[in-house]
């Protein structure tokens, strides 16, 4: 489904991708992690070009991005994509978030984008808030429409850059809810996040990359309770810790 | 003070005021729209990936704002006959106004755009949609709320500006003044009448412009 | 013969420059003695005595909301009917005065409200007098956001000191005036004469941009 070879990417003189090698399978859950700066985000960003690379191929379900004929505006129709700052457009509805897409991209009536759009606010428990705006919402709930937003577009593959690291406590659960939900359905995802319970309970292999290398892979079992590489081990248990 | 103004002199030239303020009007409302066009346009080559155009955009914009008006009024109504172009007044001081507010609300709208966080453009890019739809349904909305109060700034400052039209004898109002002292010699009456209509519509202006910078804020915080 | 002119143009340069020296001795007395009574009435402002605060926001009304060509003819025809006679030069330099001093008000007025409510008041329970309150917490604070607009509003005083060629004081614009009817090429007349203003404005325009700038990032380590 995703598909990174020899994948390179340089800001300036900085290196932020090193050689990056991964394979990522149809209705898979993987969980990348790393310090700060590790470029996880960057890493994600690239797999609907919101970055650029320099070297190296990637493939997205059998496209070429590497390739500048390739239409990228098409290719992120399909591919949702949820901002650590969640990024709801303020001057709209949670609904009209949701239809803008639909309705432009893939030309559909309003009527039927509407009702579509409701179907999947329902989905991530926000049914009554259609007509609110982002500023009458909580954090939580924001990212939540931000995920009805994505799945309005029904998209092949869900990438998620830190989604809850913006939230207070006490709403991160309502949105790992969420996309616990999503990956029990069999959506391909790509989540950056240090959540370690959601990495344990729905991930299918966890990453882990430190300055720019993919460091360490592995099921979530072995990644955890067994550490390979010394960088991994530190890491978890500082955040274990935490 | 004012015991001494005479009203009776006042009252015979009140149509005459009343037509100046009509062309101040006029002239206004004319300079704005097609500076706001100017403006729009200047913006866009601005925010333009060719260099040479936002160069060129770039000279025209930081040479109106480092230059005075009055100047630009006479290099635009002495230069323009040198090139063998016969330009009325009232059509060149309205050129000049338009060259010169174009600038100023070509900052406006790119402070406007700008102030759109890149975020939503990021989000607008993930879901798929393409550079117009972008401008159309994110940008644009967003970015218009931020720059209506600094154009009704602007347009206060349009209007004093066409005070200036009366130095190159476009019968405006502050031209009424100017003609009512040489005709009678009453400056007093002239010039406190000219700065009464003025004030009028200030007060008009302002008062619009802080009606919708409180609803921007309201809007902002709700 | 564009040569000719330009040769001419060349030969009285030294008239240009003269103009160009009294531009700034006009624009720099009026925005020495603007910031000097603007910051006294910005403070007085935001001194919550109801009667000072409406005064001056009268005063800031007037002179915002009336051309600047208005003014200076007020000042210039209608005093000497109160009886005091003012020659061109202190004419010229009362009438900027009286606008930067507005203008110049409302920034050290703006300046000092955003300065948070709990610097005054821990303040003036260290025992500090109302003055030291000002010169030692408040206005230090302040000057952080009064500095870049204070630039720029030297700027549009620069400019607006082009008006005062009207009453016939031989500064930039004046001179400029008084040549075109000479060398009739009123583009060439006049684009020397907007160098020259360009030549004080722009680095102006570009410190108050580095200042803005600065003062955002400093903002953001905050």
């Amino acid at each position: 489904m995703i598909k990174f070879k020899g994948v390179n990417k340089w800001f300036g003189k900085l290196h932020v991708l090193r050689d990056i090698n991964l394979h990522v399978t149809p209705g898979e859950v993987v969980v990348v992690c790393g310090p700060s700066g590790s470029g996880k985000s960057t890493l994600i960003r690239c797999i609907n070009r919101l970055e650029k690379f320099q070297k190296g191929e990637l493939f997205v379900d059998g496209t070429p991005l590497h390739d500048h004929s390739t239409n990228l505006t098409k290719l992120r129709a399909e591919i949702g994509f949820l901002f650590q700052q969640f990024h709801l457009y303020p001057h709209m509805t949670a609904l009209q978030n949701v239809t803008l897409a639909p309705i432009n991209v893939r030309k559909m009536k309003r009527s039927d984008a509407e009702e579509l759009g409701r179907e999947k606010l329902i989905r991530v428990g926000l049914a009554d808030k259609a007509d609110s705006y982002p500023t009458q919402l909580s954090g939580g709930q924001q990212q939540r429409v931000a995920i009805a937003r994505g799945l309005a577009m029904a998209p092949k593959i869900m990438l998620f850059d830190e989604p809850t690291s913006a939230l207070d406590p006490e709403m991160i659960g309502e949105v790992l809810d969420v996309m616990i939900k999503l990956a029990s359905e069999g959506m391909t995802m790509c989540v950056v996040t240090h959540e370690m319970g959601f990495a344990r309970q729905v991930a299918h292999r966890v990453i882990f990359m430190d300055e720019g290398s993919l460091v360490e892979t592995g099921s979530p079992h072995d990644f955890f309770d067994n550490p390979q590489t010394d960088r991994a081990a530190q890491f978890i248990s500082k955040i274990l810790t935490h | 003070m004012l015991e001494g103004l005479n009203f009776r002199v006042l009252w015979e030239y009140m149509p005459f005021f009343m037509e100046g303020l009509r062309n101040t009007f006029l002239i206004s409302i004319v300079s704005l729209f097609l500076a706001l066009i100017v403006g729009i346009i200047a913006c866009a080559c601005r925010l333009s990936p060719w260099k040479l155009v936002r160069g060129l955009s770039i000279v025209y914009i930081e040479s109106i704002r480092s230059t005075p008006l009055l100047v630009q009024i006479y290099f635009f109504y002495f230069g323009l006959p040198t090139l063998g172009l016969r330009v009325p007044e009232l059509q060149t001081g309205i050129i000049a106004l338009m060259l010169n507010s174009g600038a100023y609300i070509a900052e406006i709208v790119r402070a406007g755009i700008t102030s759109v966080p890149n975020g939503q453009i990021e989000a607008g890019i993930s879901s798929g949609l393409n550079y117009f739809q972008r401008m159309r349904f994110i940008i644009l909305p967003q970015a218009l709320g931020v720059t209506v109060p600094p154009l009704l700034g602007q347009a206060i400052v349009l209007v004093k500006d066409s005070a200036l039209l009366s130095m190159i004898s476009v019968m405006e109002l502050t031209r009424c003044g100017q003609t009512l002292t040489s005709e009678r010699f009453m400056p007093t009456e002239a010039f406190f009448t000219v700065a009464f209509f003025y004030l009028c519509i200030y007060f008009v202006l302002k008062s619009m412009a802080d009606w919708s910078q409180k609803k921007l804020i309201f809007r902002e915080a709700y | 013969m564009m040569l000719f002119y330009f040769e001419r143009l060349v030969e009285i340069l030294p008239f240009f420059l003269k103009g160009l020296w009294m531009t700034v001795v006009v624009a720099g007395i009026s925005l020495l003695l603007g910031t000097f009574f603007g910051l006294l009435l910005g403070i007085a402002r935001t001194s919550g005595n109801k009667l000072l605060v409406g005064l001056i926001g009268a005063y800031v009304a007037v002179i915002r909301g009336t051309p600047f060509v208005v003014q200076i003819f007020i000042v210039f025809f209608i005093l000497p009917e109160w009886g005091i006679q003012l020659d061109a030069l202190p004419a010229a330099i009362l009438a900027l005065t009286i606008l930067g001093t507005a203008f110049i008000c409302e920034i050290v007025a703006g300046g000092i409200k955003a300065v948070p409510k709990g610097q005054w008041e821990a303040a003036q329970s260290s025992g500090l007098t109302l003055y030291q309150q000002l010169r030692y917490v408040i206005v230090p604070q302040s000057l952080q956001t009064i500095l870049p607009p204070l630039v720029g509003q030297y700027v549009l005083l620069i400019k607006d000191s082009s008006v005062v060629s009207v009453i016939g004081v031989v500064e930039l614009t004046r001179v400029g005036w008084l040549t075109v009817v000479r060398i009739p090429e009123g583009l060439m007349v006049f684009s020397l004469v907007g160098i020259l203003y360009f030549a004080i404005s722009y680095p102006l325009i570009r410190l108050s941009n580095r200042l803005e700038k600065k003062m955002a990032t400093q903002q953001m380590m905050l």
